[in-house]
């Protein structure tokens, strides 16, 4: 049968070639034995559509002689739990430190603007593909290795026999099975803190020395200044306390302290980026200035060059840990709030 | 195919994957080639795949349970296949495993049947 002979040749190209016309013949021999069955049943032979309808119920060429195949993978079951969680945890960092890098060069660069961003996001995918494809391909060889030289292989770490439950990790802080609620007495006691805080924060300005301390009686004497954009700031950072104080409070009126913070949290660090922002914005970063720059500029000009060029880069830092913080904040957010909506369908 | 029937059928090819291979074992006591072996389950209620049972029998062989041979039988070479010793030992122990577990299942169901899973 003709059919039959372009099914078994379309089948044999899908063969791994040593054993190609082995199971070509034990095939042809089983099939051709049933055929023979059929049209004995039948009384005649079959017509092209029956014999298309019997060749299509065996199955595609392809899959047929797939099934011939050893079973591979290029991340077996064994590897792969290890595999996703690496590759978890290097999104994660790779994320991480993309966006440190980003912000950096986009706020160092010549003039920071909205393009930088939108580019250096878009750029975001490329990385995280060039990270995935480097652990897949790692684990890839270590599949490999762990499948053709099985006992000249180390065991992978997490699915040794050898494992004990005494080698698991401690309890992390926080973690469901150890975070037991707030109590009311730390409750109270963030209130009371926060108030003394922001007690102490309104009186820096009069006594300075709660601030500095002892340096404090050098401030008259120094030859330079803070510019007024730090009193701006300061009140934002007051506002920002008052904000996180008063929170407080009405939690622990409406009796809700036991409740996670997480969203007082989020909404604290985008108010805080606030006075950084408006630190960050002053013209030619000149947060200290000279008392009297024609007389000390040539004495302390380099002096002074080099403090704001500090408080740039700690501002950066400051501004980029203030980011990250709300990144993940607002990520751990959107995913509790995904957990507890699979967990409420389920 | 709706999601409930695809879970279904992927229950159900997990369920028959090693009922089929001791099922093979149990046939192969006896010499079959592989069309004739096919129509011998049939006729039991077990109807298998071409494209399953073929190279089933092949990693059978492979892992040392089956072994083959080809001989002519009306004008054709086929390749007749029966239990090994190694493979008469494992089935001895797999069907002590089968039987173990379908007590268990048995006495679990209680009075269930398909129509009245309660």
């Amino acid at each position: 049968m003709e059919l039959l002979d372009r099914y078994l040749q379309a089948v044999r190209k899908h063969l791994p070639w040593q054993r190609q016309d082995d199971i070509i013949a034990e095939l042809w021999a089983n099939l051709e034995a049933q055929l023979e069955d059929k049209e004995s049943g039948l009384g005649r032979p079959l017509t092209t559509g029956e014999a298309e309808d019997w060749l299509r119920q065996i199955g595609p060429p392809m899959q047929v002689a797939a099934r011939y195949q050893p079973q591979q993978y290029l991340i077996g079951p064994a590897v792969f739990p290890t595999y996703w969680f690496v590759l978890r945890t290097v999104f994660l960092w790779a994320t991480v430190i993309y966006a440190i890098v980003s912000v950096v060069l986009i706020f160092t660069g010549q003039a920071p603007n909205a393009t930088a961003v939108v580019e250096a996001m878009l750029r975001l995918p490329v990385v995280l593909m060039t990270a995935a494809a480097w652990v897949t391909l790692i684990f890839a060889a270590v599949e490999f290795a762990a499948t053709h030289y099985p006992g000249k292989c180390p065991a992978f770490p997490g699915a040794s026999a050898d494992w004990t439950p005494s080698t698991l990790p401690p309890l992390e802080k926080g973690s469901d099975a150890g975070n037991k609620p707030r109590s009311y007495a730390n409750a109270i006691a963030e209130v009371i803190f926060g108030f003394l805080a922001l007690i102490w924060l309104l009186l820096i300005p009069q006594h300075p020395y709660l601030l500095l301390g002892p340096g404090a009686a050098y401030l008259p004497a120094s030859p330079f200044q803070l510019a007024p954009v730090w009193v701006q700031f300061y009140w934002w950072v007051v506002a920002v306390n008052v904000f996180q104080v008063a929170w407080h409070s009405v939690d622990l009126v409406r009796g809700s302290w036991q409740r996670p913070r997480t969203v007082e949290r989020i909404v604290t660090s985008a108010f805080g980026l606030i006075p950084l922002g408006i630190l960050l914005a002053v013209p030619n970063h000149a947060w200290v200035t000279l008392k009297h720059p024609a007389l000390d500029l040539v004495r302390y000009g380099g002096t002074l060059d080099t403090i704001n060029k500090s408080i740039h880069w700690s501002l950066m830092v400051i501004i980029a840990i203030t980011v990250l913080t709300l990144i993940g904040e607002a990520g751990r957010a959107a995913l509790d709030a995904w957990r507890k909506r699979v967990a409420a369908r389920r | 195919m709706t999601l409930t029937e695809n879970l279904f059928e992927n229950l159900r090819l997990e369920l028959r994957r090693g009922c089929l291979t001791l099922a093979v074992l149990a046939q192969l006591r006896q010499e079959y080639y592989g069309y004739t072996l096919r129509k011998a389950l049939a006729e039991h209620g077990l109807d298998i795949d071409e494209s399953t049972l073929y190279p089933l029998l092949r990693r059978l062989e492979a892992q040392g349970l089956l072994e083959s041979e080809w001989r002519e039988e009306d004008k054709r070479n086929k390749r007749f296949y029966r239990l090994s010793s190694d493979g008469l030992q494992i089935f001895g122990q797999l069907l002590g495993e089968w039987q173990a577990i379908n007590a268990a299942i048995d006495a679990t169901l209680g009075n269930a049947t398909p129509g009245n899973t309660l």
